[in-house]
């Protein structure tokens, strides 16, 4: 499980992460929601260790991490996608997909053995691939491929060492509603023994998919409750559903 | 990818073809020629892991050549032990010195990893430079060559020694093949593609770029040992950096990350300068148009320019062969 106590962050003499503590159990598909500018990916990068925190404590399975770099962090089983997608080009959805078992299983050293003769490992890409839908695309290039696959593949990435922290920036974000669907359906089918973060944009599909849902306005929490006491709360309906009607 | 590599593999088995071919036609002056492209072709090679395949582009690679060189020759000449013995003793030092570059450069990237590399190499080609014991500026001579005369072999003759090194090289292009092959081959590449996904999985990437530093450095070392052995003597403009460049150019004219491109580099430079230094004082300009040529296309080196020709001559077979079955 993940947890921030009171975490703290400011570029110059902007604030942009104030007072801001989660608790993520187990199980639990939390979603972080707010307007463009609320802080939602400094906060992300907070978590994975892109940024470190002016203050505040970092807690996976209740070892502090808030010193630790995001590789060390990813080693403790935090995973994440990005927001923007990160994938590596060159290489096919199966050799994307294979760099994530080699590093998530540490046998990045393994100097001699044949990568093409590791059994293990492709059936574990040929699972994942098929559970993010890409399970006919294997053999493609990755730069070959539509924005909602390489999306797809994004989350893909992140779920080859079955973390137990799972962070996901916007896994939605520039996809067709049909792709949506599928991608939601992915979040829902997810093993409930991993604890899922998100960050959404689009409020309604939020509603129907989270467990709990924080609220941030410019850094800070403005709420944090079930789906129907975020709906049902005027404060969120003034500055955030309101405010954008206002616009 | 599985057809480039095999392509890649096919190339490599010609131009090895070709080089046994030449040497056994080439008089003193084609086997001096042969042992320098065989060298630069070794040095070029360990520059590809580094440049080619982790992104790493580094402008010292000469001074890691050149500390193999001085190392082989401190410890033959100087100290009096036997070729084999210093031969190992100057590659693992060039490693060992490369690990602790490498802990320092890697710290950095990209256009402040060529700087610095730049930097360090600089410094090394200076150290050697002032240390009148290795010579100084004056460079070091009477360097031994390898003694197999116990399997009936004489190194000292001209021709035995390029046959050695051109023997050499495939037996290091194959060990590398397959380090490409393996798990820590596609970590290589994939810091190459995206160290901060790397990063973001979980793997300590400065760790695996000083492995592969050092790892490029011993390889480096080891070519520098052979060129003392090939030159006999040798000055502090091995370390230079401007020889580094030369070593990048091979890289980049042959094609990066290609493995075999590097040795064809190293072959094309190496026979430019020297058909092209009898014909005109500008050769260097020439291989500048040359080089110019190749990498205008938006092409990968020769190495990408064959395998874009490649391809084309396979769809069209493909596409008469099709023709014909349907007709």
């Amino acid at each position: 499980m993940l947890r921030a106590e009171n975490i703290y962050k400011c570029f110059g003499a902007l604030q942009v992460t104030r007072d801001v503590s989660l608790k993520i159990p187990i199980g639990i598909r939390h979603a972080i929601i707010g307007p463009n500018g609320a802080g939602k990916t400094t906060l992300f990068n907070l978590l994975a260790g892109e940024l470190t925190p002016d203050a505040g404590r970092i807690l996976i399975d209740g070892q502090d991490v808030t010193a630790y770099a995001p590789d060390r962090r990813a080693r403790r089983g935090l995973s994440r996608s990005f927001q923007k997608n990160s994938l590596f080009l060159n290489g096919t959805v199966r050799e994307n997909l294979m760099l994530a078992d080699i590093v998530t299983q540490r046998y990045g050293f393994h100097f001699w053995s044949r990568l093409s003769d590791n059994r293990r490992a492709r059936d574990k890409t040929s699972a994942v691939a098929e559970q993010v839908g890409l399970a006919d695309l294997l053999e493609r290039g990755v730069s070959e491929l539509s924005y909602g696959a390489q999306r797809q593949l994004e989350v893909g990435l992140a779920l080859m060492g079955t973390p137990k922290v799972l962070l996901l920036d916007e896994p939605t974000s520039g996809m067709s509603p049909e792709e949506t669907g599928r991608m939601l359906q992915l979040i829902d089918e997810l093993p409930r023994d991993m604890a899922v973060l998100l960050i959404e944009h689009d409020m309604d599909l939020v509603f129907s998919h989270a467990d709990r849902i924080t609220v941030l306005n410019y850094g800070e929490i403005l709420m944090e409750g079930t789906p129907q006491q975020v709906r049902g709360s005027d404060i969120v309906h003034e500055t955030y559903l309101g405010g954008k009607a206002a616009h | 990818m599985q057809n480039l590599m095999n392509f890649r593999f096919a190339l490599a088995a010609l131009t090895m073809i070709a080089f046994l071919v030449s040497w056994s036609g080439a008089g003193y002056f084609g086997m001096e020629l042969l042992a320098e492209i065989a060298i630069l072709g070794l040095l070029a090679m360990s520059l590809d892991l580094l440049a080619g395949y982790t992104g790493l582009v580094s402008l010292g690679h000469a001074a890691l050549f050149g500390c193999g060189a001085y190392a082989f020759a401190a410890f033959t000449v100087l100290w009096g032990w036997p070729a084999s013995l210093a031969m190992a003793a100057a590659t693992l030092l060039t490693g060992l010195l490369s690990l602790i570059v490498g802990a320092v450069v890697t710290r950095v990237q990209g256009i402040f990893f060529i700087m610095i590399t730049l930097a360090i190499g600089e410094m090394g080609y200076e150290i050697i430079f002032k240390t009148r014991a290795l010579g100084g500026d004056d460079g070091l001579a009477g360097i031994p060559r390898l003694d197999l005369t116990a399997i009936g072999v004489d190194l000292n003759d001209p021709g035995a020694f390029a046959l050695f090194l051109l023997l050499i090289l495939p037996v290091v292009y194959l060990l590398l093949r397959r380090l490409l092959a393996s798990p820590y081959g596609a970590i290589l590449n994939g810091l190459h593609d995206n160290p901060v996904r790397m990063r973001a999985l979980g793997l300590p990437v400065q760790r695996y770029q000083i492995s592969i530093f050092a790892f490029s450095g011993a390889l480096a070392g080891f070519a520098g040992t052979l060129s003392a052995q090939h030159t006999m003597f040798i000055t502090p403009q091995l370390l230079h950096w401007t020889t580094s460049g030369e070593v990048l150019i091979m890289v980049i004219l042959g094609g990066l990350g290609t493995l075999v491109g590097p040795v064809i580099g190293a072959a094309t430079v190496t026979l430019l300068r020297h058909e092209l230094s009898d014909l005109t004082d500008y050769w260097s300009l020439w291989l500048g148009v040359f080089l110019i040529l190749v990498v205008m296309g938006g092409k990968n080196g020769v190495v990408g320019w064959l395998e874009a020709g490649w391809s084309i001559v396979r769809r069209g077979r493909v596409k008469r062969s099709s023709n014909d079955a349907s007709r």
